[in-house]
């Protein structure tokens, strides 16, 4: 891991540590609705101060606490056009699977790649410690595998501009 | 008279009793409004020691004193302020100055603040440059160092970084949760 992530991770890891503290709430506006404060907003003071994690302004993680829920929202590092191309088309992918990962967001906040949005119910069902390891360890793979698609796809793409203008050689 | 829609009308909005209508100002205790020219006052001041080599001091006195009340220039100007003395100090002086703000009256107190004012360093110079464009990538041997690019703030970014890890290690977690509820935001 190179030296500046380290910190970055480990900051992250503790705000997330923290704000993973979700207790169940029912809604105030209506009689037995359960419904994520964070995406709600209909009562102002179970939402708390939300908190920045930047690498640098490419490289950030929002995290948004309230009473029951937390919403993690991770800018993927876009260094150029090729890079963004493929943080939009894997965050697509995961997107549209986000019945199958129970904290993914179907949506991502606006200025970022992809959001979780995790409530009381999955911190009663799942392991915080579990949670919190498993963004961290998304941050780490999803930057190696960005950069791994566009090593391949350089060199595919070199071999097909080959194969292609040998004819006129 | 059919011209609005009622169906998208908020009417929790308009009920007083509400829960959407929470009077937020009920969670703060009274803060006295601060004026900018005073937080340019202390800043001055807490400049005067930064050059004087006192940089606890300096740390301390910033801490001690958040404009809570000030409008978004005296925040600001704060903030800056914290920033320049966090720059200022090196790494390895980090943990032991921490430990002994920790340890005087009222040194978890200043050391919340510290850490609001972290958070709030990493969240402001990130929202100046949103619109940057993606700069095209660059052809031929890009493969090589083309993940380098894109490094803006990144030099301030790893001072606070690293102050954050120094910090959770001596004040602990409560004093992120602190800073989430804490209705005085610096």
């Amino acid at each position: 891991m190179s030296q500046s992530l380290r910190p970055y991770l480990q900051c992250v890891r503790s705000s997330l540590t923290a704000a993973l503290s979700l207790s169940n709430f029912a809604s105030q506006a209506s009689e037995r609705h359960n419904v994520p404060e964070i995406e709600a907003a209909s009562s102002p003071e179970v939402l708390l101060n939300p908190l920045t994690v930047s690498r640098n302004e490419n490289e950030k993680v929002l995290i948004e606490p309230s009473i029951n829920s937390v919403r993690i929202s991770i800018k993927i590092k876009q260094a150029d056009e090729i890079e963004h191309i493929l943080v939009h088309k894997f965050t697509r992918f995961l997107t549209q699977r986000a019945e199958a990962f129970f904290i993914l967001r179907r949506k991502p906040v606006k200025g970022y790649d992809i959001s979780f949005l995790i409530t009381n119910f999955h911190t009663e069902e799942m392991l915080k410690h579990k949670l919190v390891d498993f963004i961290i360890q998304f941050m780490e793979e999803v930057d190696k595998e960005i950069s791994e698609m566009k090593l391949f796809l350089n060199a595919r793409a070199r071999f097909v501009a080959e194969s292609f203008l040998t004819p006129f050689d | 008279m059919a011209s609005l829609n009622w169906r998208t009308i908020n009417i929790d909005a308009l009920d007083p009793d509400s829960p959407a209508n929470f009077d937020l100002s009920s969670l703060t205790p009274a803060i006295a409004p601060v004026s900018t020219a005073d937080v340019q006052a202390l800043a001055s001041q807490i400049r005067q020691l930064l050059r004087g080599g006192d940089s606890e001091g300096a740390l301390q006195g910033a801490l001690e004193n958040p404009p809570y009340g000030a409008d978004d220039k005296g925040k600001d100007i704060h903030l800056a302020t914290v920033i320049e003395i966090l720059q200022s100090i090196r790494q390895s002086d980090m943990s032991p100055m921490l430990s002994r703000i920790y340890s005087s009256p009222g040194g978890p107190e200043a050391l919340d603040v510290l850490m609001k004012y972290i958070y709030k360093g990493m969240s402001q110079t990130s929202a100046s440059s949103t619109t940057r464009n993606i700069a095209p990538q660059a052809t031929g041997f890009s493969q090589i160092h083309s993940r380098g690019g894109g490094e803006g703030g990144g030099q301030a970014m790893s001072v606070l970084l690293s102050w954050h890890e120094k910090l959770v290690e001596i004040a602990g977690p409560g004093s992120i949760i602190r800073v989430m509820t804490d209705r005085r935001t610096v």
